[in-house]
C-alpha cells in the first residue's frame, strides 16, 4: 500500500508546484525577451547614430568626436562592420562602464572612414531588472491570493464529501439506525450521497434477509425433523427389526439431534446478532458454575475442580450466561483427556477454565471461528466456542486462550 | 387418560397417538386451530398436547380458551421455536411443560407422566411398578418397602424406564434425557452404561430383573 495523501494535501501541493514551475519559467521567458527587445533598441539607436554622422560627412561637414559616445577616425585600411561590448572608462561617472559599440568602416568622398558610436547599457540592464522583478512581485501576489482562496473555497465544497465519508466510517450493518449524509448543490456529490444512500439501504436489507432466512430455515427444519425422530421411535417400537437395523436407525436418531443442536446454536448466533438479548440482570456465575457441576457430574468421567476465592457478579442476559457457562464447561470436558480433572476459578472480575489435551490448537487463531474443528473425533458442530466469543463480544468480555503445561486454558476477563 | 393431540403434521401426530395408546390410554387428535378449539371447548381432558403453529391459528390462543374455562386439562406445549421468550410465554399463561422440536415420543410420555403426577390433574405423586414403589414428592425409591441407594441420574432413569415399560429405549434416547436439552455431551456414551449397569444390579440384587437389553444396545423396562 502506498503511503496515502489528504485530498485537500494534494490539490494544494500540485498547485503549488504549478504555480512555482510557472513563476521560474515565465521570469526566465520574461528576462530574455526584454533584454531581446531593449538590445534591439540599442542597436537602432547606434545605426541612426552612425547614419547621421555618415549624412554629415558627406556634406562636408565638420567631423565630431564625441568620445565614448562618437568617434570618427581616417583609416587606410576598410574592414567588416562589427557590433560588440565593451568597457570604457567614463570620466562623468568617474568609473569603468558597460557599453555597446557598432564601428562601421566607410569611404566617402574619397577618404576612408571608421566610425564609433557607442550606447551606454546600464540604463537598459537597469530597466529590464526592473520589469522582471515588479513582474515577480506581481506575480507571486497573485499566485498568494489564489492559492489561499483555492485551498479555502476546496475544503467548502469537499465539505459534504468530507462529512458524509465520516458517516459511513461509522456505518455499521448490525444498528437499527439507517446512514445520515448531508445534501450538496453540487451534483455529484449529491448523486455519490443518494447512491451510497440506495447501496447502504440494499445492504442493510439483503442482511436483514439474509438474517431471517436463517432464522426461518432454523426454524422450518425442526418440524420434519419431529416428523423423522417419531417416526424412527415408532420403528424401533413397532416393527420387527434385527439388531443390525436398529443400530442404524438409532444412529439416525444420533445425527437428528446434532441437526438439532446446530438448528439451536444457529438461532443463538442470529438472536445476539439481531440484539435479541436485552433484559439484563445482574448474575451471580459462581452460583451457576456450581449448578452446572452438579448437572455433569454424572455424566461425564472427568472431575470438575472449581475454587472461587469471590462470588463473580456480572450484569447481562440471564440466558445467555447459561449459554456462556455451560458452553465453557460442556467445551472443557468434551476435549478433555478421560479421567481428568477440569480446572476451573474465578475471582470477583475474571473466570479462568482449563482441561487436559494431548497437543496445542494448530490454529489459536482460528479457535473462534464458526465451524472450525481440528478434529472429527467429538461430533461437535463447531459452533459452541464463536458462541462464547460472540457473547462475550456483545457485553465486552475480554477471553483468549492459551495452551500451557498441557492445558488448554480459556480466560475470561470480566471489566467493570 | 384422555390426551388431545393437537398437531396439523399427521404424521407426527398420528406417531404421537399411537405411542400414547400403548398404555390404554385414548388418544384423539385435532388438525386444525378449529378442530382443536372445538375439541377443548366441549370435552375434558386430562392432557392436551399443543403444537404452538397450528394451521389458521395459534395454539397460545388453544390455551388461553382452555385456562379461561378453567378446564382440568394439563398442557404441554410443542414448538418448533425454540426461543426462551415463547417457551416462559406458555408456562406465563398456564402451559405445564413446554418441549422443542424435535423430540423423542418416549420423552414426551415421560414429561406428560411427570404432569399427571403434579396432582392437580388426577394423577399419583406416587409411581409404582409390581413391588417398585416411588415416591415423587420425597424423591425416595422403595424395592419391596425397602428403600433404595439411588444416584440422582439412577432415579431418573429409573422413572424414565416405568414411564416408558414396554418400549424400546435407545441409548440416544436415554443419553438426551439424562442430559437435558441443553447439552451436546452425547458423543460419548459410556456414562450411560455405567449408570444402567449400576440401576441394573440395584435391582438385580432384590430380584428385580426388569431391564432387559433389546436388539443389543438398546433398554426395554419389562415384566418377565
Amino acid at each position: 500500500m502506498n503511503k496515502k495523501i489528504k485530498l485537500i494535501k494534494k490539490t494544494s501541493k500540485t498547485f503549488l508546484f504549478t504555480g512555482l514551475f510557472l513563476i521560474v519559467l515565465s521570469s526566465i521567458v520574461l528576462y530574455f525577451y526584454t533584454r531581446n527587445l531593449l538590445q534591439n533598441e540599442v542597436e537602432e539607436v547606434l545605426y541612426s547614430t552612425e547614419a547621421r554622422v555618415v549624412h554629415a560627412l558627406e556634406n562636408n561637414e565638420n567631423i565630431y568626436s564625441l568620445p565614448p559616445v562618437t568617434e570618427v577616425k581616417k583609416i587606410h585600411l576598410l574592414k567588416k562592420t562589427f557590433l560588440k561590448d565593451t568597457i570604457i572608462y567614463d570620466p562623468s561617472q568617474d568609473e569603468m562602464e558597460l557599453f555597446r559599440e557598432l564601428s562601421t568602416f566607410k569611404k566617402i568622398n574619397g577618404k576612408k572612414y571608421q566610425i564609433t558610436v557607442r550606447n551606454l547599457v546600464v540604463e537598459t540592464e537597469n530597466i529590464l531588472v526592473a520589469i522582471v522583478v515588479s513582474y515577480l512581485i506581481i506575480f507571486s501576489l497573485v499566485f498568494m491570493f489564489l492559492f489561499y482562496f483555492n485551498t479555502k473555497r476546496n475544503l467548502t465544497i469537499w465539505k459534504p464529501f468530507f462529512m458524509n465519508l465520516e458517516q459511513m466510517k461509522n456505518f455499521s450493518l448490525t444498528s437499527k439506525e439507517p446512514i445520515h449524509l448531508v445534501e450538496s448543490d453540487i451534483l455529484e456529490f449529491s448523486e455519490l450521497k443518494s447512491e451510497i444512500e440506495t447501496l447502504t439501504g440494499k445492504v442493510k436489507r439483503d442482511y436483514e434477509n439474509l438474517k431471517q432466512f436463517t432464522e426461518d430455515v432454523s426454524h422450518e427444519i425442526q418440524t420434519p425433523l419431529a416428523i423423522i425422530q417419531a417416526k424412527i421411535d415408532t420403528i424401533i417400537n413397532e416393527n420387527t427389526i434385527n439388531e443390525k437395523q436398529f443400530n442404524q436407525i438409532t444412529s439416525i436418531q444420533k445425527d437428528i439431534q446434532r441437526l438439532k443442536q446446530l438448528n439451536k446454536k444457529i438461532t443463538i448466533l442470529t438472536k445476539i446478532d439481531n440484539n435479541q438479548f436485552i433484559s439484563t440482570t445482574s448474575i451471580n456465575l459462581t452460583d451457576l458454575i456450581n449448578e452446572k457441576i452438579n448437572n455433569y457430574k454424572e455424566l461425564t468421567s472427568n472431575t470438575i475442580h472449581f475454587t472461587a476465592t469471590k462470588n463473580l457478579i456480572i450484569s447481562m442476559d440471564a440466558f445467555l450466561a447459561d449459554i456462556l457457562i455451560n458452553n465453557l464447561i460442556t467445551n472443557a470436558l468434551k476435549y478433555s483427556l478421560k479421567n481428568n480433572a477440569v480446572l476451573i476459578s474465578v475471582d470477583e472480575n475474571s473466570l479462568v477454565i482449563s482441561n487436559i489435551g494431548e497437543k496445542a490448537i494448530l490454529h489459536p487463531e482460528k479457535l473462534f471461528q464458526r465451524f472450525y474443528r481440528e478434529s472429527t473425533k467429538n461430533q461437535s458442530i463447531g459452533l459452541g466456542l464463536a458462541i462464547i466469543k460472540k457473547i462475550c463480544d456483545l457485553y465486552h468480555f475480554d477471553v483468549s486462550y492459551q495452551f500451557t503445561k498441557n492445558r488448554h486454558t480459556f480466560s475470561l476477563q470480566f471489566k467493570k | 387418560m384422555k390426551y388431545l393431540i393437537a398437531e396439523d403434521e399427521t404424521d407426527l401426530q398420528q406417531a404421537i397417538a399411537h405411542y400414547l395408546q400403548k398404555d390404554g390410554n385414548i388418544c384423539e387428535v385435532a388438525s386444525n386451530f378449529e378442530e382443536a378449539f372445538e375439541k377443548v371447548a366441549i370435552y375434558d381432558y386430562d392432557i392436551v398436547i399443543l403444537d404452538i403453529n397450528l394451521i389458521s391459528g395459534s395454539g397460545i390462543d388453544i390455551l388461553k380458551i382452555i385456562k379461561k374455562n378453567k378446564k382440568r386439562a394439563g398442557v404441554i406445549i410443542i414448538s418448533a421455536n425454540n426461543s426462551l421468550s415463547d417457551k416462559l410465554e406458555g408456562l406465563d399463561l398456564g402451559a405445564d411443560d413446554y418441549m422443542t422440536k424435535p423430540f423423542h415420543l418416549a420423552e414426551l410420555n415421560s414429561r406428560i407422566k411427570a404432569v399427571l403426577r403434579r396432582g392437580k390433574y388426577g394423577g399419583d405423586e406416587v409411581i409404582e411398578f409390581n413391588e417398585i414403589k416411588i415416591d415423587t414428592k420425597s424423591k425416595a425409591a422403595f424395592i419391596a418397602d425397602k428403600e433404595m441407594a439411588l444416584t440422582k441420574k439412577e432415579y431418573d432413569l429409573l422413572i424414565f424406564f416405568i414411564s416408558n415399560k414396554g418400549r424400546v429405549l435407545s441409548k440416544e434416547i436415554i443419553a438426551e434425557h439424562l442430559c437435558g436439552d441443553d447439552s451436546d455431551l452425547l458423543d460419548n456414551f459410556d456414562f450411560i452404561y455405567v449408570h444402567i449397569n449400576n440401576l441394573r444390579k440395584k435391582l438385580t440384587a432384590e430380584g428385580a430383573k426388569y431391564i432387559k437389553t433389546a436388539y443389543g444396545s438398546g433398554y426395554k423396562f419389562i415384566e418377565d
